[in-house]
């Protein structure tokens, strides 16, 4: 298995990504946000020890990894890969991620809960993410003493997360909802309902190259299952209306949008990121429905064109060099 | 329209709110908005804003901390955050408004940790258990302590009506 991004096809490739997201704590130690130093110590080592030497053949297959050892570009680069969270990545104080060789898993340890299980895989498959976290879930269980309590479910730092502490998303490309403007009448509806609709890099952040993480919002008095099925109807209904969207495009406009961008990023030779991610999407678009026919896969050069993962390849450089290195990179996977 | 809080200034802001289906609407002033996290950006602000008047109150109220963390109910509700596991328990009360009004429920329904001892805490008593209880009273002719729970059955169905 290779990274989600780095797996993604293209052919039923509405569904970009999978994730599944579990809040756990441990009994007995304050949230990280009134921890101290000593605590977080005690807490990256109480992980590592019930994972790492476990000794399942399972945990064979995973890395600790102490963040104060990681380079900033790294850190952030893991953040455009969906690796880890934006704000974990801003702790200062210790914590640790436990990884997964091809990164589908990440344990972040000290983030706003004491641990956060991630799984994230390519396409439409919350089943096969949840399964997974599950397993690590119950490993963690059986050695970690967790913050439960029978009437609220796993105690988190956030009440929001209380119950189940579980967020799953499902990352969509909905580029001709989004053109038709359909896509913000269907956001609110969405979130009427219990889940939210976010840009493509989390709580806050704007959505780009039309891509949207649906989540559920609610983790109280709904079980993991009951909120799986839940969001796996509302982005089964988002693809259908997706597809549809796609069949009243006009032929020729929409041809003439995806060569154009095609050939921009074949031909540019400075290329900022906002830039290049609305052309990838037309791209993507285009690829998908059989217009173009290009080997590259937009969302893996989508990813690795970000801002730090371009400096943690080609060294720490400004904004301009940046554009350029992106151009050429992009280039060169069209070419 | 004034401000719902205040009942002073004009009402400029109108937040509506859905949890679970259920719809609230509420039109504050600029500066009540901002006491209540609207009017920014701040996601912690508009977390501590759902706890509402409590906050308030609560700072009044009691000072109690949470023997682990040393957090006070309006620690919590100030910044929508809560300090560790056992500020659940001590601050269980204060707690459920809240929970009911982002979650729409109260109670964990889901996986249960291995290691999670059975039963917590002592069963919660239900309305139909209260009324086992009255007929049982009733039946022995207890009527004093037979009206304590038609009292606290009352209670309890006018909670859940709320």
């Amino acid at each position: 298995m290779s990274n989600w991004y780095k797996n993604a096809t293209d052919t039923n490739d509405i569904a970009v990504s999978s994730r599944i997201r579990l809040a756990r704590n441990l009994k007995g130690l304050p949230f990280p946000s009134k921890m101290t130093t000593e605590q977080r110590i005690e807490l990256n080592q109480k992980v590592k020890k019930a994972i790492i030497e476990s000794n399942t053949p399972f945990a064979k297959s995973l890395k600790y990894i102490d963040m104060c050892d990681v380079p900033d570009t790294q850190k952030y680069a893991m953040v455009e890969r969906h690796i880890i969270s934006p704000e974990f990545a801003g702790i200062t104080e210790p914590s640790a991620i436990i990884l997964s060789a091809d990164e589908s898993i990440s344990i972040m340890i000290g983030e706003e809960d004491h641990i956060r299980i991630q799984v994230i895989l390519s396409g439409h498959n919350l089943t096969g993410a949840y399964d997974i976290a599950e397993q690590i879930d119950s490993l963690l269980c059986a050695n970690l003493p967790f913050a439960f309590d029978s009437r609220l479910g796993f105690l988190t730092e956030c009440p929001t997360n209380l119950g189940t502490g579980l967020r799953a998303s499902v990352m969509l490309h909905l580029p001709a909802l989004e053109w038709g403007g359909e896509i913000e009448e269907l956001s609110n509806s969405i979130g009427k309902i219990g889940f939210t609709v976010r840009g493509l890099y989390g709580e806050g952040s704007k959505s780009a190259a039309a891509l949207y993480q649906v989540s559920n919002q609610i983790t109280l008095g709904l079980s993991e299952n009951n909120a799986l099925d839940n969001l796996k109807i509302i982005t089964t209904q988002l693809i259908e209306k997706e597809l549809e969207a796609r069949k009243k495009l006009k032929k020729t406009e929409l041809e003439d949008i995806c060569f154009r961008s095609l050939g921009t990023l074949q031909n540019a030779r400075i290329l900022t990121s906002g830039e290049m991610m609305n052309l990838l999407s037309s791209v993507k678009l285009g690829k998908s429905m059989g217009i173009l026919n290009i080997e590259a896969s937009p969302i893996r050069v989508l990813i690795e064109a970000q801002p730090y993962m371009l400096m943690q390849k080609y060294g720490i450089m400004e904004p301009q060099d940046r554009d350029i290195n992106r151009a050429n990179m992009v280039r060169e996977a069209f070419s | 329209m004034f401000c719902e809080k205040c009942g002073k200034n004009h009402a400029t802001t109108h937040i509506k709110s859905v949890v679970n289906g259920v719809a609230r609407e509420y039109n504050l002033c600029a500066e009540c908005a901002a006491l209540y996290g609207y009017g920014t950006n701040s996601l912690t602000g508009m977390l501590a804003s759902m706890f509402g008047d409590i906050t308030q109150k609560q700072d009044m109220m009691d000072m109690k901390k949470c023997p682990v963390c040393g957090s006070t109910f309006s620690d919590i509700a100030k910044c929508g955050k809560v300090g560790c596991g056992e500020c659940y328990d001590v601050f269980y009360d204060q707690l459920i408004p809240y929970l009911k009004r982002v979650h729409g429920s109260t109670k964990h329904i889901g996986k249960i940790p291995n290691n999670a001892p059975l039963v917590v805490k002592p069963k919660e008593q239900t309305v139909e258990d209260l009324r086992n209880e009255l007929s049982r009273l009733v039946a022995q002719e207890k009527y004093e302590q037979a009206a304590v729970i038609r009292d606290k059955i009352k209670e309890m169905e006018a909670q859940t009506n709320e």
